[in-house]
């Protein structure tokens, strides 16, 4: 029935089952708006949706048929009437479309938003339920149902997932406001049934626990450190730049957990104990001291020397040693488990593999930063796109055009960098320990009577070291440039991995010097290594003011007054962010030789804050390319972990389990090692009954060997099995993207046939309208629709085909049907086109009144109906119909004429006998037929048409 | 609740609490942004549920939308008549769908939508060209947005029928965390 508006076929939308569900969401509500077109409705109504049909229609959607076929089967009058008003002109759809316009974009926006909701719930439109004649009641029920089924699901959550679920609605808040009050009317009338005090009193309680919980939370934003900077930094400089000071903040809560762990439990009993450090007489504050740490320092709370083992006694007793111990352990092991945790969450999260062939799609869809508001930056941010979107089509282009030449010398390159980098970073961990080695020898002397020249020189080393952590990094730079890698992210990697080898070796030669030579040789070496850790977080934080200063303000200069080439600098994320992990590890490892270094890194990451926010906003350019800022900080929370805290607490470890403790000061003095403070305390405890079962854990479990065997060996056992399960849910995912892609060729593959189904009735469909034109031209009045039911027609088109299959191909046919196979289409479509004119013509009243001027023409096409029965019995057709019979008769028979004039007799017999019947009938719409072959028929008249034309 | 103020009665803030992603006194804060935009427009008192509605030439100034080149679809996205006018409920629901904790789903649901310029449910090649339009400044000639649309189509769609689902997206999205992050305002 819907064969008339056949130019949904074309469209491949019509077979998709996105479009199909709008589809029928859409048709509905139209179907909804035009309801008050039933014999009641007023004219003026009708006019405006006829319009309104007419837009719909030259929108996207064609396939709107579809939707009636699927809610309305049993409903022809409607459709009929609908088609009706569908062609029918009228002159003032443009003015009202208008109007009309916007109440169909909100339908539609609204549509949509209940399709996000039950498409998600998978809700299928109820097809064909009788119930439903009417489509307003249709549409009405049906989001009615939606509504329901999600206010139904909404109650049976509990209260916390719920307003999760309604956050979550992709819904507009007064929507979701509707929803809430409906699910919240619904539980308190359910209550008010049953009403118990119980249940009163929970939910009275759960009320308060939420109003806790949301102001809790917003406490927690009052608090939020810098959150205003945040937003400026990110708006000018985009989310990239971002991480980095994220990542600061971070490391600074780390560093104020630290101090208060600390200075909780070590230092205020140390000091309530004895509030005054017992400072030799000669020894004062000289200033220096800030700088190098030695001198008056040594004797306070600072360092590991300053700290008594005694067990203080007053109202209770405080174990210094154990709870220096357990502090320090305590600490790392909290330390160990947030970076894990951190770490863990980062990579569920953001570590997804990345494809590297996504890469455009994701610049152009997923990289733009809404966070931008600064007007400069979004334009630069814009320049970048471009730039690099050109850039990846020309590496698209380029890459194919590498020769083994080209990649050889790029892999040689690759190897001399990274073995002069590897060299470089070897020596400087060479030279740092020799210079160490000398300054043992320099100042061998006691440190209380060093004059202020020797003092001075303790910051040699610390010195160095610092300029080698601010100048390789730079070599390292001048060898990327001529180091090139496929993407910017492997250079990025390839940076990071040799800066973190330079200072990774530099640490450990310090750390070597510490625990071999300096533990050895010096008493009370703790303090001694202490005071090293200070004076080197203290030059690494003067060396990084004087980085961004020399770094970045002079280049700034250079790049805008000097030479305008270079620009403005960038703000290298990456190094910077190096440069924090380093000076945090600076401060872990010395967390057991000084509890009082969190101080000092709080202190430092505060200012280092505003320092590089200054600096930043006056000299730095956002940075050209956008890397993935996610999997940039994923990696370096892993490298905070795996390289440098994991270094940090072994060393700690070490110390505390290995070396022996100075003799003379600290807590753990005339032990073997710190861990022995634990031994001591758990002989004590064997004197007390009822804690046997601590001297059990620490006998059995602590110190026993088989226990961390087994541990580890599960653990082992764990990561396998994890591992393998890994490796299977990848083989799952290639799987499915491989089914995914099977699907969308399969689809493919169907609308493919589809298509060439239709083509193979060549071009009927979406001619139609040109169709109309031309008949217009060619004979005015007639309508296209009745006329393709007329056995005449029929007739025509089988001679004409009969005769095309004589000529064996000689005149073009448009598409290459088979002349018999196309010749049984069309015989079918006639049928079938029969069969529904019957249905058509027991149609009710309602129809016939506004198809007032068909009855006329009815006679002849019943006489046609009688004729197509047999073709041989041409006695009841008009003198027309005789007219064609004779032309296809003497299409058949005659070979010997040349076939233009068959044709041209054909057409002209057709032609007339269309005027005989239809000259008198106003415009018709078409009668609705149902089967694309009857297409097939109007096609093969069209053709002849044409065919006619060019003959004239 | 010892609270002084009046623009919102207890159950409507308790709704929005509900509905939005945001505290109490974000939401206050976000009331008077919104009340700022229009002082002479819209009322200090709430209560009563007044239909004020801002139009997009306000909205679209705000600091925080004003250099965005995607300000004017996205207020079109989220105002309930499709042409960029706002209600507070429409505005609320715009930041808590741009906020830190909105999920990944409703944020891929509306970034769709803000990228699908003809709203016929699919980003398809016209919509690419004028994304990267909007994002490049017109300054790519018209091969390169070619090759552009169609690479990014040829990566992204997963059922080859030549335009991206909303799945399509959401699966794009899957991969790319940074959008968490970056299709995300600031208040």
């Amino acid at each position: 029935m819907t064969t008339y508006n056949n130019s949904g076929y074309l469209n491949p939308a019509y077979h998709d089952y996105e479009t199909l569900e709008i589809d029928r969401r859409e048709a509905p509500a139209w179907l909804g708006v035009r309801a008050p077109q039933s014999p009641t409705a007023q004219p003026g109504g009708d006019d405006a949706s006829g319009g309104r049909w007419q837009e719909e229609r030259q929108g996207t959607d064609e396939s709107i048929p579809l939707g009636f076929i699927s809610t309305q089967p049993q409903n022809p009058p409607w459709q009929h009437n609908l088609n009706h008003t569908t062609f029918q002109i009228d002159p003032d759809a443009h003015d009202r479309s208008a109007a009309s316009q916007i109440s169909s974009s909100m339908s539609a926006n609204m549509t949509l938003r209940w399709r996000g909701v039950s498409a998600r719930r998978l809700s299928l439109f109820p097809t064909g339920d009788p119930s439903h004649l009417f489509p307003e009641d249709v549409i009405r029920n049906e989001l009615d149902n939606e509504e329901q089924d999600l206010v139904k699901e909404l109650i049976g959550l509990s209260t916390v997932d719920r307003i999760q679920a309604v956050r979550a609605l992709p819904m507009s808040v007064r929507e979701k406001k509707h929803v809430r009050s409906q699910v919240l009317a619904f539980k308190s009338s359910k209550q008010s049934q049953q009403r118990g005090c119980c249940a009163d009193c929970s939910e009275s309680v759960s009320w308060t626990f939420r109003r806790f919980g949301s102001g809790l939370k917003a406490a927690g934003q009052a608090l939020e450190l810098w959150q205003g900077t945040m937003k400026e930094i990110s708006g000018r400089f985009g989310t990239s730049v971002l991480t980095y000071f994220v990542f600061l903040k971070w490391l600074l809560m780390f560093n104020v957990l630290s101090f208060l762990i600390n200075f909780g439990f070590i230092t205020v009993p140390l000091l309530v104990y004895d509030p005054s450090p017992n400072i030799p007489p000669n020894v004062s504050f000289r200033g220096l001291e800030i700088l190098t740490g030695v001198g008056y320092f040594n004797y306070t709370v600072m360092y590991y020397g300053g700290h008594s083992n005694e067990t203080f006694a007053g109202q209770v007793t405080y174990n210094m040693q154990l709870a220096y111990f357990l502090t320090i352990a305590i600490y790392m092991v909290l330390c160990g488990l947030a970076l894990i945790v951190s770490m863990a969450g980062s990579f569920r999260s953001n570590y997804v593999v990345a494809d590297p062939s996504s890469d455009s799609a994701w610049q152009l869809l997923c990289s733009w930063d809404f966070n931008m508001t600064n007007e400069r930056a979004v334009r630069q941010r814009k320049n970048n796109l471009r730039v690099q979107l050109k850039e990846s089509l020309s590496e698209n282009a380029q890459r194919k055009l590498l020769t083994l030449s080209e990649e050889l010398s790029r892999l040689c390159v690759h190897l001399a960098s990274w073995f002069l980098s590897t060299i470089l970073a070897l020596g400087c961990g060479a030279s740092v320990y020799y210079l160490c080695l000398y300054e043992a020898q320099m100042l061998a002397a006691d440190a209380a009577s060093w004059s202020l020249l020797e003092e001075a020189k303790t910051l040699l080393v610390p010195f160095v070291v610092s300029l080698i952590n601010l100048c390789v990094p730079l070599f390292y730079s001048l060898f990327n440039k001529f180091d090139h890698y496929s993407s910017h992210r492997r250079q990025i990697y390839a940076l990071v991995v040799r800066n973190v080898f330079l200072k990774m070796f530099i640490l450990g030669v310090l750390c070597y010097y510490w625990m071999d030579v300096v533990a050895q040789n010096v008493s009370c070496w703790e303090s001694v290594v202490g005071q090293a850790l200070y004076r080197l977080v203290i030059v690494d934080f003067l060396f990084l003011m004087l980085g961004s200063f020399f770094g970045e303000f002079l280049s700034n200069v250079i790049g805008t007054r000097m030479l305008p080439r270079i620009g403005v600098p960038e703000f290298d994320v990456a190094r910077n962010v190096l440069e924090l992990i380093y000076a945090q590890t600076l401060a872990w490892i010395g967390i057991y030789f000084a509890p009082l270094l969190p101080v000092l890194q709080i202190f430092k990451l505060f200012l280092l804050f505003y320092l590089k926010k200054i600096s930043l906003t006056h000299n730095c350019q956002p940075p050209q390319r956008t890397g993935r800022a996610a999997q940039m900080q994923t990696i370096f929370t892993a490298l905070l972990f795996f390289p440098f805290f994991v270094g940090a607490l072994s060393i700690v470890a070490y110390t505390s389990w290995s070396l022996t403790p100075s003799e003379n000061c600290g807590p753990f003095r005339g032990l073997n090692n710190s861990f022995g403070a634990v031994a001591v305390w758990i002989h004590t405890l064997e004197d007390i009954s009822g804690s046997q079962w601590v001297i059990w854990i620490y006998q059995k479990i602590i110190k026993s060997p088989i226990f961390y065997f087994i541990v580890t060996l599960i653990i082992l056992m764990f990561i396998y099995v994890f591992w393998q399960v890994t490796l299977g849910r990848k083989e799952l995912i290639a799987l499915l993207r491989k089914q995914i892609v099977k699907e969308g060729k399969d689809k493919m593959f169907l609308l493919e046939k589809l298509h060439s189904l239709q083509t193979s009735h060549p071009n009927a469909t979406n001619k139609q309208a040109n169709q109309q034109q031309r008949i217009g031209q060619f004979s005015d009045r007639r309508s296209p629709g009745s006329q393709s039911n007329s056995s005449a027609l029929v007739q025509a088109l089988l001679a004409r085909q009969q005769f095309e299959g004589d000529l064996s191909g000689g005149v073009p046919v448009p598409a290459d049907i088979s002349t018999s196979s196309g010749l049984i289409q069309a015989m079918l479509a006639y049928q079938r086109a029969e069969d529904l004119n019957e249905d058509l013509y027991r149609m009710p009243d309602g129809r016939l009144s506004s198809f007032a001027p068909l009855p006329p023409p009815t006679r002849p096409r019943d006489e046609d109906r009688g004729t197509a029965g047999g073709p041989g019995d041409p006695v009841h057709a008009p003198g027309a119909l005789e007219q064609a019979m004779q032309a296809r008769q003497r299409a058949e028979g005659a070979d010997d004429l040349s076939s233009s004039a068959v044709m041209m007799q054909v057409i002209q017999a057709r032609q007339q006998e269309e005027r005989l019947q239809w000259t008198p009938g106003p415009p018709h719409n078409p009668a609705p037929s149902g089967s694309s072959a009857l297409i097939q028929a109007m096609l093969a008249r069209q053709q002849a048409q044409n065919e006619f034309d060019d003959g004239y | 609740m010892g609270n002084k103020q009046t623009i919102f009665t207890a159950q409507q803030l308790d709704a929005y609490q509900d509905c939005t992603y945001f505290t109490r006194k974000e939401i206050l804060r976000l009331f008077y942004r919104y009340r700022d935009l229009a002082p002479q427009l819209v009322p200090l008192d709430y209560t009563n549920h007044p239909d004020v509605k801002l139009p997009y030439e306000l909205i679209g100034s705000m600091p925080e939308l004003k250099d965005n080149p995607f300000r004017q679809r996205i207020a079109e996205v989220f105002s309930e008549d499709g042409e960029g006018n706002m209600t507070l409920d429409d505005f609320l629901d715009m930041f808590s769908v741009l906020s830190e904790m909105a999920p990944r789903d409703l944020k891929a649901y509306y970034a769709f939508k803000i990228y699908d310029f003809n709203d016929d449910d699919f980003i398809c090649k016209s919509d690419l060209e004028k994304t990267l339009n909007k994002l490049t400044r017109n300054e790519l000639t018209e091969d390169e947005v070619r090759m552009v649309c169609e690479k990014v189509i040829d990566e992204a769609d997963l059922d080859n029928d030549g335009r991206l689902s909303l799945e399509d997206f959401q699966h794009m999205i899957v991969r790319a965390p940074d959008f968490l992050s970056t299709f995300h305002i600031r208040i």
